[in-house]
């Protein structure tokens, strides 16, 4: 079989794409003078000034995303999220490129994209918050037990698959303290729900196993509550982790690089097969 | 080499292995001595002797191919360097020209934004997994109606397969340029590529839909004996000469000057204003 001989001439097809671009979060009011220029702007109907004058950060964040301002429950919940996941610390692959970005002198605006490219990733990123929230749409229709006994043959036969469900599992081969404090926290807030909820009774179902809550299922979870859609969850993880990637940065960004471990020969190893023969 | 290559619940004795060492199937630096890469000196076997494409190629699966695979490759990504700041990707170039970004920002933006479901590298393991299952399902002696049946929400509607039709418009010119290319190589067509073409046989008939460029590079890659990860990764910059064009044609004309948008120009549908 080869080519379809009869290939018509390539030809545009009659979809419609619009003239103008809609958007339904941002309205800039243009001067009289300048139709580039905007004189107010308003977030969902609201004007940024007035949002400045009588509302927090974090509320007109949640606007920005949700289409309305948070009730004082979610504001809160909000919050605790924020600050719960400001660093992923030094550790964290995506921090280290940040870090890496600096000490090696790149450009000073690189260092947070760079550092935000690595934390898109399906392994403790922001494709994994984006996988759990829809394992979690799901799951919380059932109990944590049934699930559980679900995926109890997984236990057994894999010692590899540490993320048994996404946002949940081991880090470094045991269960991760830091992420258990947070949810038992957020769990405690008026404004949790059934995901952080039903996630803290799943949580302890897999403790037998060493497994646990992760970083981005306690995210997933939280965003899930708070009324957020599985496709927003990769970039709000993002955006939540920005401040910490982009401070272990800068903190590197003035240092010469022999601030940073630059491995000896000795521990570089190179397979055989790699060696040139 | 004995190194650990799994963890073990329990233990952490899979991380102590690799703390503060790095050990590489691939090559790496040996300082006074040479670049070894998957068993070349750098300097000595590949400089000048290999082309960019057989390293890129060496580099991202271990295995260096021959020189017309290499050269096929650089057609294709010939045909994803258009100049034309209409396309996504190249579009992020032009803005990040007209935002006055570096060259290797804009075109890293513009390389992230190919990976993508519906044009560039972003689509090759979709791509890539039709073509295998379909082949597989031919060969257990299925239809092809019966092939398309899971991608269609009736009978009688065109099948949405990565690899087939395109946004914007209908036919691909790539497609026959790159066939060019593989007679000019000697490359016999392969299993999958044939099979291709009789998927596409059909879509033509039936619907007026063909073959992209997307759907004949998974499957002619797949004949070479590539798996669909490794095409992913042979592929990720494919776009970024284009890419390049459009960010340097903003970055040559004044700031803020590409494609300007005043006020008006966003259409809001939103709530309509009022107070908090």
């Amino acid at each position: 079989m080869t080519m379809t001989k009869s290939r018509p001439t390539v030809k545009r097809r009659k979809a419609q794409h619009v003239a103008r671009t809609v958007t339904k979060i941002w309205y800039e009011k243009p001067t009289a003078q300048n139709p580039y220029l905007a004189e107010r702007c308003y977030c969902y109907g609201y004007d940024l000034h007035e949002l400045i004058r009588q509302k927090s950060f974090v509320d007109v964040f949640f606007l920005l995303f949700a289409g309305e301002l948070p009730s004082q429950e979610q504001s809160k919940l909000l919050e605790a999220l924020m600050i719960g996941l400001i660093n992923s610390g030094p550790r964290h692959p995506a921090t280290r490129a940040a870090m890496n970005a600096a000490v090696g002198k790149a450009r000073h605006s690189h260092i947070l994209p760079i550092g935000l490219s690595v934390l898109g990733g399906a392994h403790s990123g922001g494709d994994e918050v984006e996988q759990s929230m829809r394992f979690l749409r799901k799951a919380t229709r059932r109990t944590p037990e049934d699930i559980a006994a679900e995926i109890k043959d997984k236990f057994c036969s894999s010692e590899e698959d540490f993320h048994i469900v996404p946002g949940f599992g081991t880090r470094f081969g045991g269960r991760d303290p830091m992420p258990h404090q947070l949810a038992a926290y957020l769990a405690s807030l008026p404004g949790s729900g059934e995901a952080i909820q039903w996630g803290e009774k799943f949580a302890a179902r897999i403790a037998e196993k060493e497994m646990g809550w992760l970083d981005t299922g306690v995210a997933a979870a939280t965003l899930c509550d708070l009324g957020f859609l599985p496709k927003q969850g990769a970039g709000l993880y993002q955006l939540l982790r920005a401040p910490g990637i982009l401070a272990h940065g800068q903190e590197l960004s003035n240092k010469p690089i022999t601030a940073m471990p630059f491995l000896s020969e000795e521990n570089y190893v190179i397979a055989k097969d790699a060696q040139k023969k | 080499m004995s190194l650990q290559r799994t963890p073990k619940k329990n233990s952490t004795a899979f991380w102590d292995a690799r703390r503060g060492t790095i050990y590489s199937q691939k090559g790496g630096w040996v300082i006074g001595e040479a670049i070894h890469n998957h068993g070349f000196s750098m300097m000595d076997d590949l400089v000048g002797k290999k082309s960019y494409f057989q390293v890129l190629v060496l580099n991202a699966t271990g295995r260096l191919p021959e020189r017309r695979l290499a050269d096929w490759l650089e057609a294709y990504f010939i045909c994803l360097s258009w100049p034309d700041a209409r396309i996504w990707c190249n579009q992020i170039g032009s803005l990040a020209g007209t935002a006055r970004t570096t060259p290797v920002a804009a075109i890293t933006a513009g390389v992230l934004a190919s990976d993508s479901q519906i044009f560039g590298p972003g689509a090759t393991k979709e791509g890539v997994d039709f073509i295998t299952t379909a082949l597989a399902k031919k060969k257990e002696g299925r239809t092809i109606d019966e092939i398309f049946r899971p991608y269609q929400r009736r009978p009688d509607m065109v099948p949405k397969i990565t690899g087939y039709a395109r946004p914007v418009a209908s036919g691909d010119e790539r497609v026959p340029a790159m066939e060019r290319v593989r007679e000019q190589l000697g490359f016999e067509i392969g299993e999958h590529l044939a099979f291709a073409f009789e998927i596409e046989n059909v879509l033509a008939e039936r619907f007026q839909e063909y073959m992209n460029i997307g759907g004949y590079r998974c499957a002619f890659l797949c004949d070479q004996g590539f798996s669909g990860t490794e095409i992913y990764r042979i592929l990720s910059s494919a776009v970024l000469a284009g890419v390049s064009a459009c960010y340097a044609e903003a970055m040559d004309s004044p700031a803020d000057s590409f494609l300007t948008l005043r006020c008006d120009d966003m259409d809001y549908q939103g709530p309509p204003l009022r107070e908090i």
